[in-house]
Parts: C-alpha cells; sequence; structure tokens
C-alpha cells in the first residue's frame, strides 16, 4: 500500500478546474510562451512545490499537464512549448483571456533531501521549466544548500528560454555557476558549442556531496547518466522527472502508470535508481 | 430470513420507489443489467454478458460545464440519482471492492464515483449457473457468496435466504418485513467451470517474466487490438476527459478508456510510451495480476471470463495464468 501524502486544493474536487485569468504571456523562445495566471478573486490558485504539476484547461479544447516552473504572492506560471493542437491553442490566447487550473499534482523535487548539498542543475531545452521551479526554490533558501551549478543546454542560443534568469538573475547568486550550451552555432553565440553530455563531462565536477537534478528529452538522460556514471556519480544521486500523458491527475484514469507507480502520483520526480526499480516499459 | 419467490415482484416494487432499480434482463438481445419496468428479472442461468459497471462507473459521465469568454465560469455537476443494483453475483460485486479501492479508498477520493457510490443498494445474489470460462474460485472468491453487497439473497429453491451485510441493507429489510419469514435457506453450491493456477505467490511472482520477450510475443500475438476485453471487463476502470464544445460553452465529460489502445499512450510531439501491442497488452495482464495486488492488496481480475468469451481472437487470460504459472515456478 502506497500513502499519498501531497495535497490537491482545487475546490476539495481534484478532477474540476477553477477558472483563472492570464495576467502576462512571456515568449521565451520562437515555440515556448510562459503563462502567467492567476484566480478571479486575484490570488495564487494554489500552493505549488517546485517540481509539482498543474492541469490546464484550454476550455473548448481540453487538457493537458505542464510543471509549474515558477510561482509568486498572488501568481503560478507555466511554460509551454506549441507542439499540438491544445499547446497550439494555448499561444494564440492573449493577456486577460481565461483558461481553467486544476493541482498540483505530484511529488515535487525532494527539497530537504538536497539541503546541505551542492547542486549540480542541468535543463536541456524546455526541460529547464522544472528544473527552474527548483533553482527559484533553491534561490529563496540559498543559506541552506551548497555550490549550485546550473548547467542549460539547447539547440541554439535563441533557443534558451528564461533567460533573464540564466544570463542575469542566478549569474549574480552566491557560490554560482550558470553554464551555457548549445547544440548549433550561430552569430550570436560566442560560448560553449557542444551536447549536454559532452559538456557536463568538461566542468571538472566531482561527486562528493553533490546531487544532480537533470530534466530533458530521455537521450539526453541517458547519455548525460553515463557521462556523470564515469565521474563517479551514483544513480540514487540523480534526480529527474518524467513525463507522459496524463488525463486526471490522481493515479485513476490509468494512463501514466509505470508498472504499479503512477507518474503523476508518485512522480513527476524520482531518482534514477527509483526508476531502476520500475519496469522497462 | 426468507422470502417466498413469489413475492419477489414485491419487493422489485418497494426497491423502485423513488429510485432507480437495475435488474438483470435483455436489452437488444444482449443479457446486461437494465432499469426495471416491472418484469420478471432474469437471475437464473449464466451471468450477464455485460458487466453493471456502468451503474456505478458510467461510459460518459458528465462532470462540470463550462462557459468561456468575459463570463468564463466552472460548474461542477454533482446531481446523482439512487439506485439499487439488483442481483449481481460475487464476481460483479468484487469488481465494485476494487473499483471502491481506486476510486474512495486509496488516495485522492474521485467525487463523481463516490457519490453515485454512496447512493447506491447493492442486493446481491448466489451464482446460479457459472459460464464455461468462469473462474472465479481460482481468483479467491465464492461464487456462493458476496459479504461486501448490502443484503444478499442465496437461492432455496420456492424461495431466497435473505441476509443483510450492512446497516443499509439491514434498514432496507425493515421495509420487506411483511414479506419475510424465520429461517434459512442452506448455501449454494455454484463451483466454476475453469480452475487456471493462480495464486497469491504468482502474482508476486509475474513482474518477474517481464523481460521473457518470447512468451509475450506468443500470448499477445492473436490480438487485433479492439478492446472488446475493457470494455466487457467488470473491473477495467481507465477514462479519458474530454470537452464537448457547443461555441462558448460546453461539457467536459469522462468516457471509458482502454489501454489497449494505440492513442492511449500517445504523447503530443509523438512519443508513445507503449507504442507495440505486445507492451500494452502485457501491461493490461500485468495490471489485473500483479501491479494492482501491490497498490490495493487484490487481484484486478475477478474470474466472470466475460474477456474469454468475447475476444475476438480468442485470447484467454485464464489459460494465460495456466502458462505462466508453468513458467515462474520454474
Amino acid at each position: 500500500m502506497i500513502e499519498v501524502n501531497h495535497d490537491c486544493t482545487c475546490q476539495g474536487n481534484p478532477l474540476v478546474p477553477q477558472v483563472c485569468r492570464i495576467t502576462d504571456i512571456r515568449n521565451e523562445t520562437g515555440d515556448v510562451k510562459t503563462f502567467r495566471v492567476q484566480s478571479l478573486d486575484g490570488k495564487r490558485p494554489f500552493l505549488p512545490m517546485p517540481g509539482q504539476l498543474g492541469m490546464w484547461s484550454m476550455l473548448g479544447v481540453g487538457e493537458a499537464m505542464f510543471s509549474i516552473t515558477a510561482f509568486g504572492e498572488d501568481w503560478i506560471e507555466s511554460s509551454i512549448k506549441a507542439v499540438g493542437e491544445l499547446t497550439e491553442a494555448m499561444h494564440e490566447l492573449s493577456v486577460g483571456d481565461f483558461v481553467g487550473l486544476r493541482g498540483p499534482y505530484g511529488n515535487g523535487f525532494p527539497v530537504d533531501a538536497l539541503k546541505g548539498r551542492d547542486i549540480l542543475f542541468i535543463g536541456g531545452g524546455i526541460g529547464a521549466a522544472p528544473v527552474r521551479s527548483l533553482i527559484r526554490w533553491c534561490a529563496v533558501h540559498r543559506e541552506q544548500y551548497g555550490r549550485f551549478d546550473i548547467v542549460c543546454g539547447a539547440r541554439t542560443i535563441d533557443d534558451v528560454p528564461f533567460r533573464e534568469d540564466f544570463f542575469e538573475n542566478w549569474p549574480k547568486m552566491d557560490n554560482t555557476g550558470v553554464h551555457i550550451t548549445v547544440d548549433r552555432k550561430t552569430d550570436n553565440w560566442n560560448g560553449s558549442v557542444a551536447f549536454i553530455p559532452d559538456y557536463v563531462e568538461t566542468l571538472g565536477l566531482t561527486p562528493e556531496n553533490r546531487k544532480v537534478v537533470m530534466c530533458g528529452p530521455s537521450i539526453m538522460i541517458r547519455l548525460t547518466t553515463e557521462r556523470l556514471a564515469k565521474l563517479g556519480f551514483a544513480r540514487g544521486d540523480i534526480i529527474t522527472s518524467m513525463e507522459t500523458r496524463m488525463k486526471c491527475g490522481i493515479g485513476k484514469c490509468g494512463r501514466c502508470n509505470i508498472g504499479s507507480k503512477y507518474v503523476c502520483l508518485d512522480g513527476p520526480v524520482f531518482t534514477l535508481t527509483e526508476l531502476d526499480e520500475l519496469p522497462a516499459e | 430470513m426468507r422470502l417466498n419467490k413469489k413475492d419477489l415482484n414485491k419487493i422489485l416494487s418497494i426497491l423502485a420507489e423513488g429510485r432507480e432499480l437495475f435488474v438483470p434482463g435483455q436489452v437488444r438481445g444482449i443479457k446486461q443489467f437494465k432499469l426495471w419496468e416491472g418484469e420478471a428479472p432474469e437471475l437464473d442461468g449464466e451471468n450477464t454478458i455485460l458487466p453493471p459497471k456502468d451503474i456505478l462507473f458510467p461510459k460518459t459521465e458528465k462532470m462540470y460545464t463550462y462557459k468561456t469568454g468575459t463570463e468564463a465560469e466552472i460548474a461542477e455537476i454533482v446531481d446523482m440519482p439512487e439506485r439499487i443494483i439488483f442481483g449481481l453475483r460475487a464476481c460483479d460485486m468484487r469488481s465494485i471492492e476494487c473499483m471502491d479501492s481506486v476510486f474512495i479508498r486509496e488516495g485522492f477520493e474521485d467525487s463523481f464515483y463516490a457519490r453515485r457510490r454512496a447512493k447506491s443498494l447493492i442486493v446481491a445474489i448466489a451464482c446460479s449457473g457459472a459460464g464455461v470460462n468462469c473462474f472465479c474460485e481460482s481468483m479467491g472468491l465464492d461464487p456462493n457468496a458476496a459479504p461486501s453487497a448490502d443484503i444478499f439473497l442465496s437461492d432455496g429453491g420456492d424461495c431466497y435466504g435473505v441476509e443483510a451485510n450492512t446497516e443499509r441493507g439491514a434498514a432496507e429489510l425493515k421495509k420487506w418485513a411483511e414479506y419475510l419469514t424465520e429461517g434459512d435457506v442452506p448455501k449454494s453450491e455454484t463451483h466454476c467451470s475453469l480452475a487456471p493456477a493462480m495464486s497469491r505467490e504468482l502474482s508476486k511472482k509475474l513482474t518477474g517474466i517481464f523481460d521473457d520477450d518470447e512468451l509475450w510475443q506468443e500470448v499477445t500475438g492473436p490480438c487485433i487490438q479492439c478492446g472488446t476485453c475493457s470494455f466487457v471487463c467488470p473491473t477495467c476502470y481507465c477514462f479519458d476527459i474530454n470537452q464537448a464544445d457547443a461555441g462558448g460553452e460546453g461539457v467536459a465529460f469522462r468516457c471509458w478508456d482502454s489501454c489497449m489502445f494505440s492513442d492511449y499512450n500517445q504523447n503530443a510531439g509523438g512519443h508513445n510510451t507503449r507504442p507495440t501491442k505486445k507492451q500494452r497488452l502485457r501491461n493490461r495482464y500485468l495490471h489485473k495480476l500483479a501491479y494492482f495486488n501491490e497498490r490495493h492488496g487484490m487481484e484486478l481480475c475477478v474470474g466472470c471470463g466475460r474477456c474469454i468469451s468475447k475476444c475476438p481472437a480468442h485470447l484467454d487470460i485464464a489459460e494465460f495464468i495456466d502458462k505462466t504459472a508453468e513458467v515462474c515456478h520454474d
């Protein structure tokens, strides 16, 4: 039997969204937009933990689950890449429009287990979105954590999301290194051109007292893990967030299972050791 | 207590008063649970072809209405009628226990199911005849008992033995008082046709054959991915959530889904976590016989045999259990 200890706060019924108003939309890259929303009475729709999920509802089109990439006193935001019918419809929305939102779902990152540790954050492409929620949390509680190394990889420099954070806010944090790398060089970039697995190996990071939090395409996770293993990192110290199709968010609809675990309920955050114990679907 | 079978219709009239009463009967030639309209229910012979699950977990269920535009709003649909399910058998009662565990007991409560369940009274009956594909006893059930039903009827020839298992059942029996007499009837002796080698031990071992590619290829080969097994299964509870939009307003609903369908795990962008039928059917069998047990302490198969009877490709979960029992005990 598995205890579920997180709370879903949407009006008592975890399957019914609340209406929210879009208060800000930012273009992150050519195909990623960040949507900021608040409830109709001007409040934060719910209080998420870093790495938790929100089910966004485009009324009349459908619902899809996205990681909550940041929240403030009276807002929540998610960064959404246009890849299908629903997300393309969302990209047509304007400030002032309404969406439905329910959540938070999932376990979130282990913010307590990370205390006192150095952390290597790795975000590949839109995988930077869930990682951002954790970096923001750790920045607020900066004294509780050790050194930060933040790696962002993208196809080109124009595909790097959260530019204000990567180029302005995070480099100013104490004891923090921000490392940007791109797959393809363009005229407006003089920095590193390398895939994340190759790049991470060159940073000279050792596994002692260090945890890795890594999100991105599965091929990136697999190859980077191989390189990290060469450097001596244990699979139990590498944390990632899974994404898969979801409908309910509370482990009922059946869709997101891996063996007896549900990504929406027991995840989306797992250590690689935890994933090793699940069937290789 | 005893109830003379001649008085059954009077009892059904009591049950139907102000409530929706479902009984086994024919609808367009298919034996299934239907709204009672005064006829004699089909309690004898083999079980219904379709399970009673849609009474508690409808094929399509409206969840909330919404309006878009400047007056955007979302309103949950909470209106649930009071219902009686009369004449379901031990296997179908166990399937409701499975759904209770999923929707009410484990983790978050599913309000839609929980409201229906709270307003439903269940009168179960001893199994009157096993079908050729029944194997409930192998799944740990007794076809002659349904201890979690509100009221249980056993067959005593010209009368029924009547017992209440819950407080709600006992309260209901008070309404039947003028038709009940003192006395018991002996427990029925119906037995299953099949006896696959299922055991709790096997349930724990099954995940060990996850990588036995040859076995899964053989087992899943004939499957045509039609989803009939999920449709007739009393315990399959997967659902999809969608919206029916009428321009500026609409309704969100959920409907049955099947893990056999190729778009079940289809992600935006093209990735599919279970792209082959081998992976999908393996997930279905292991969910039924192993994964569910890890979370809920029981199997998600009640041995009713409906999926065996109706599979157009002759897949047979009882045969699968026997095959894997051999492999697992090696």
